[in-house]
């Protein structure tokens, strides 16, 4: 190889996109963007585009999946064919199912499932582009779609990744940063209950770095915690105006 | 004047696991529940601050999660008649549309105050009944049209398929004259589904 591969971050601390190691990238979120589902939201988060909408609680189909103690959460986290650069199948491939099941059980704890027992809440998070950090972004809109179905929750859940690139350590990795790093670990947490939902991690880190890879993440949760009240205060502060007038 | 420990104001916007306070200042009310001593939200809504009974609630400003209830007024449609039950497919609470279904089912005792024969001539398949939820025992939601503003909203003739009118205390096809019974409901053919 003669030419030499562009660096992820410079010698300034500056990453490919101009962020700093803990800046996250620019995030829009909007709650309600879909009028046929119970709740729904929509998140921008760098060049990620997800839809999150719930159904339910409604009647379990097929019965026998009903469960006589709780509700049953079904998540369906899927990739749009043209959310990636080469056409990606629409069936549901290995990684969503288990993406699927990471989200169901990241958001399971936040909900009180055992209000309505045989019943069950459809939950679609549908990724339109993606870009590194989908299941994080993924679980952040979907927390945000079922407040606005009006379930009770213990919480809401926000989610956010951190890892080491180039021997630093940086928050919400782009996916070239995820492909090309050394380490990848997302995180969701509850931040008013202080409770982790979610920890996976890919890749290698002593156990120094990753306890800091752990804060760093927590605190990207928290930024982005501030971004989802504000999302449904936007929503419900509007919903008034639009009464009073 | 005791200073109030808690921040909180009546009328804030909160949204779900906003802490609302400890349970030695609040008792909690409708959209909070406790946990560890705190009291938090489980709803987006307003705070409602009762100083004088020391109780916490949320106003929700979501429309929250719709499934039937005991005294609910339900909406539905008559999928298929057994021996003396109904089983109605419920797709409207109140005024409000669901997304999904919940299936009801109507014993041929609650359908009117009076004897009915057969549960044949309380509705038939495809007709659009108006019925109250009088039992969720085990999540089956038992259902009754024994008042004057319950029972069928419309129906079509079992032999033509045309809608059905309404002629005194049964149903009268006007295209082909055949003569139906059913459970009326006072708003027969007049509400909009």
């Amino acid at each position: 190889m003669t030419k030499k591969e562009a660096k992820m971050i410079d010698k300034d601390g500056v990453r490919a996109d101009g962020r700093k190691p803990d800046e996250l990238r620019p995030t829009k979120i909007e709650v309600g963007v879909l009028n046929n589902a119970d709740g729904s939201a929509y998140i921008e988060q760098g060049k990620n585009k997800i839809l999150a909408a719930v159904y339910g609680p409604h009647e379990v189909h097929p019965k026998h999946l009903a469960l006589p103690h709780r509700s049953r959460l079904r998540c369906r986290y899927h990739m749009a064919p043209f959310s990636v650069d080469e056409r990606k199948s629409p069936a549901p491939s290995r990684r969503e199912v288990e993406l699927s099941k990471v989200i169901r059980e990241a958001l399971e704890p936040s909900i009180f499932l055992e209000y309505y027992p045989r019943t069950s809440i459809d939950l679609f998070i549908e990724v339109l582009q993606a870009h590194g950090g989908t299941r994080c972004a993924g679980i952040t809109v979907a927390s945000l779609a079922l407040a606005d179905a009006g379930i009770p929750m213990r919480d809401l859940t926000a989610a956010c990744a951190a890892g080491k690139v180039e021997g630093q350590l940086v928050l919400d990795l782009t996916d070239q940063e995820d492909k090309k790093g050394e380490a990848d670990v997302p995180l969701a947490y509850m931040p008013n209950l202080d409770a982790v939902t979610l920890l996976q991690m890919d890749g290698q880190l002593t156990l120094e770095e990753f306890e800091k890879t752990i804060s760093l993440s927590l605190e990207g949760c928290k930024q982005l915690y501030l971004l989802q009240k504000e999302a449904l205060k936007v929503k419900y502060v509007a919903v008034k105006e639009d009464i009073e007038e | 004047m005791p200073k109030t420990r808690s921040k909180r104001q009546s009328g804030q916007f909160v949204v779900p696991g906003a802490p609302l306070g400890v349970i030695e200042e609040f008792t909690s009310g409708n959209g909070t529940y406790v946990e560890q001593g705190r009291i938090y939200a489980k709803i987006s809504g307003r705070t409602l601050l009762d100083l004088q009974n020391k109780t916490v609630s949320i106003f929700p400003l979501v429309h929250g999660a719709r499934v039937p209830k005991v005294g609910s007024i339900v909406t539905g449609q008559v999928l298929n008649l057994q021996n003396k039950t109904a089983v109605i497919r419920i797709f409207e609470i109140g005024k409000e549309q669901l997304s999904g279904v919940f299936s009801g089912l109507l014993y041929i005792s609650d359908v009117s105050r009076s004897y009915v024969d057969s549960i044949h001539d309380a509705c038939k398949p495809g007709d659009i009944v108006r019925a109250k939820v009088i039992s969720e025992k085990n999540r089956i939601f038992h259902l009754s049209t024994a008042d004057k503003n319950l029972g069928v909203l419309y129906a079509l003739c079992s032999q033509c398929g045309h809608v059905l009118q309404q002629k005194r205390y049964k149903v009268s096809c006007p295209n082909c004259g055949n003569l139906e019974k059913r459970q009326i409901a006072i708003e027969y053919g007049k509400a909009c589904v």
